[in-house]
C-alpha cells in the first residue's frame, strides 16, 4: 500500500502542455538559496537536488501553489497553466 | 455598455454559488473556469456542509452527485502505538442530512451545470490572464489578449489567487496563511466500506485526527468514506514544515497510512489518485479587502476557511460567501452602482453571517494549531492516562489527579505549565 511518490503521481491524470512551463525558477537565485525548502514542501517532487544543484520539472505539478509560498527568495514565478492543461483530477 | 453584468472567475463552490444566485435573478453572468470540465483542479479535504445550498438549490440533496451522508463523525489523536478517538454516531445526522462526502470532479460540474440552467454563460478551459483595470476600477478580465467587460468581477479563483495578487488586491501568501494538504483516493468496494465502517449503502464516516506520531511536526489528518473509495490525507501548516525543514510533504501521508490503526482500514484497497492543495489557515488575519470598485472576492480566495486541527471547514463558507456576493451584485444592478460604496454591502452581509462571525470567534486558533504540545505531549499524556486507567498490570491503582501529575512529569511538563497551557487552549477553542 505504501507507494513511492513517483508511483503515486503515476495514478494521477495530466494533459501536459509541452510548449509552456507554467512555473519557472531562476537558477542563479536557487544556486545561492540557503535552504531549498521547496524540495521538502513540494508534494509532487518537482524540486529535487542533483549533485548539489536544484533541479526543477513542471510536468508532475499538481498546481497546488505550495512552492509559490515556500520560495522566499523570489526565484519561483508561478502562473496557472493555459486552456485546461495540467492536472486533471478524476476524483478530486 | 459592458458585455456582462458579472464575470465570475472560477467555477468552484463559491463561484458557481455566486453565478447561480445572480443568473436566477436575471443578471447576465459569465462563469469561467481554468479547467475543463470545471472542478478537475479541485480537491475536497473536508465534509461538504450544504445548509446554505438550500437557498439556491433546494433539491441539492436528491440531485447533486454526493458520495455518502455523514452519520458518523470521529475526532481523535494518534500516537505511535495508539489511537484515542471519540466516535460520534447519531440518528440526528441521519434525520438532518446536511454533511456529505463529495468528490469535486463530480460535484463541481453539477454546480456549473446548475449555473448554466439558471442562465449563466459557462465557459470551462479558460485561464484568465489578468484583470482589466480602468481609472482604478476593475472593468473586466483579459483572456488571450482580449478584454471581456463586466460591471463587476467576482474573484473565486481559490486559495492560490494569482489574479488578486497580480492586481495588487492582496499581498502574496505568507507561510502563516496556509497549510499544505496532501490527499489520496483509495479504491475499496462499497461492500468492504459498509462492512468495515458499519455503514448502510448511503451513510458515511468522517474522521479527523491530530497526528501525535510524527516528531517535531504538527500535522492533522482526515479519513472519509466515499461510495466506493476512501479519501484520506494530511494537512500541515507551512510554518511548521519550514521550521521542520527535513520532512517531505509526500512522505507524511504515507506515515499516516502506515499507522497501525489506519492501515487495516485501507487493507486491500488500491491508490487511484494522488493530489495536493493548499488550505487557508490564517483566519481573520489573512482576509484581504474583499470588495472594491467593480470587484468582490469570495471563498478560499478571500481566506474563508476554518481549521482547529480537529474540524476542517471551507466549502460551506464558499457557498455562503458566493451567495452573499451574488445578492450584493443584484442590489448593485438595481441601483446601477457597482462602486465600492454599494459593494461594501457584501462585507456587511458577511459580518452578519457565520462566515466572519466564525473567523472572529476563532481569531486566535492558530496559537492552538501551532502549539507543539497539542501534537506531541498531549496525545502521549492522554495515552499514559488511559493506560493507567484502563489497563490492569498487577499495580496499585492511582487517582486520576495523580495519574495526570505523573504523566505530565514523565513528559517533562510541570503541573502548572500543563494547567496554564490547557487553559490557554480551552480559551481559544
Amino acid at each position: 500500500m505504501i507507494l513511492d511518490i513517483k508511483e503515486r503521481l503515476g495514478k494521477t491524470k495530466y494533459d501536459i502542455d509541452k510548449s509552456y512551463a507554467h512555473i519557472t525558477v531562476d537558477d542563479r537565485i536557487c544556486e545561492k538559496c540557503p535552504h531549498h525548502f521547496c524540495v521538502m514542501a513540494c508534494p509532487a517532487q518537482c524540486y529535487t537536488m542533483q549533485d548539489g544543484k536544484l533541479n526543477f520539472q513542471y510536468e508532475d505539478c499538481v498546481e497546488c501553489g505550495t512552492c509559490s509560498v515556500a520560495c522566499d527568495q523570489g526565484s519561483v514565478k508561478w502562473n496557472y497553466p493555459k486552456a485546461g492543461k495540467g492536472v486533471i483530477y478524476k476524483y478530486g | 455598455m459592458p458585455e456582462y453584468d458579472a464575470i465570475v472567475v472560477g467555477a468552484g463552490n463559491a463561484g458557481s454559488a455566486a453565478a447561480i444566485t445572480m443568473a436566477s435573478k436575471g443578471l447576465s453572468v459569465l462563469l469561467v473556469d481554468r479547467s475543463d470540465p470545471p472542478g478537475a483542479k479541485n480537491l475536497s479535504g473536508g465534509v461538504l456542509w450544504g445548509n446554505d445550498l438550500s437557498q439556491i438549490l433546494p433539491k441539492w440533496q436528491s440531485e447533486a452527485p454526493l458520495e455518502r451522508f455523514i452519520q458518523d463523525k470521529k475526532i481523535g489523536f494518534l500516537t505511535e502505538k495508539s489511537s484515542i478517538v471519540i466516535d460520534f454516531k447519531t440518528e440526528i445526522f441521519k434525520e438532518n442530512k446536511v454533511g456529505y462526502t463529495v468528490l469535486r470532479s463530480k460535484f463541481d460540474p453539477w454546480m456549473a451545470k446548475k449555473a448554466r440552467e439558471a442562465g449563466a454563460t459557462v465557459i470551462p478551459g479558460i485561464t484568465v490572464e489578468s484583470l482589466a483595470m480602468k481609472d482604478g476600477n476593475i472593468v473586466g478580465v483579459v483572456e488571450s489578449g482580449d478584454i471581456i467587460t463586466s460591471n463587476v468581477v467576482i474573484l473565486a479563483e481559490g486559495i492560490n489567487p494569482r489574479l488578486a495578487i497580480e492586481a495588487g488586491l492582496r499581498e502574496p501568501l505568507q507561510d502563516w496563511e496556509v497549510s499544505v494538504g496532501v490527499k489520496e483516493i483509495i479504491k475499496l468496494s462499497p461492500q468492504k466500506i459498509e462492512d468495515r465502517f458499519n455503514l448502510s449503502s448511503t451513510s458515511g464516516m468522517a474522521s479527523e485526527y491530530i497526528l501525535g506520531n510524527l516528531q517535531e511536526l504538527n500535522v492533522g489528518a482526515f479519513f472519509y468514506t466515499n461510495k466506493d473509495s476512501i479519501s484520506l490525507g494530511i494537512v500541515s501548516p507551512m510554518e511548521q514544515l519550514r521550521e521542520n525543514g527535513v520532512t517531505h510533504t509526500y512522505d507524511i501521508i504515507e506515515q499516516f497510512k502506515e499507522h497501525p490503526s489506519i492501515a487495516p482500514l485501507i487493507d486491500g484497497g488500491t491508490v487511484a489518485e494522488y493530489g495536493a492543495h493548499m488550505i487557508p489557515e490564517g483566519g481573520l488575519d489573512m482576509v484581504p479587502k474583499i470588495f472594491g470598485n467593480g470587484y468582490m472576492i469570495v471563498g478560499d480566495a478571500a481566506g474563508f476557511g476554518f481549521s482547529n486541527g480537529l474540524v476542517l471547514q471551507g466549502m460551506n463558507y464558499a457557498f455562503l460567501s458566493g451567495i452573499l456576493a451574488g445578492e450584493t451584485a443584484i442590489e448593485a444592478k438595481a441601483r446601477n452602482d457597482y462602486s465600492s460604496n454599494v459593494l461594501a454591502m457584501y462585507r456587511e452581509k458577511l459580518e452578519n453571517s457565520y462566515v466572519l462571525k466564525d473567523l472572529k470567534t476563532f481569531k486566535d486558533i492558530r496559537k492552538v494549531t501551532n502549539n507543539r504540545n497539542m501534537y506531541t505531549t498531549y496525545p502521549k499524556m492522554l495515552e499514559g492516562i488511559l493506560l493507567e486507567m484502563l489497563w490492569e498490570r498487577g499495580q496499585p491503582k492511582k487517582k486520576v489527579r495523580d495519574i495526570l501529575g505523573s504523566c505530565a512529569a514523565d513528559l517533562k511538563m510541570s503541573k502548572l505549565k500543563t494547567a496554564t497551557d490547557f487553559y490557554y487552549i480551552y480559551r481559544r477553542m
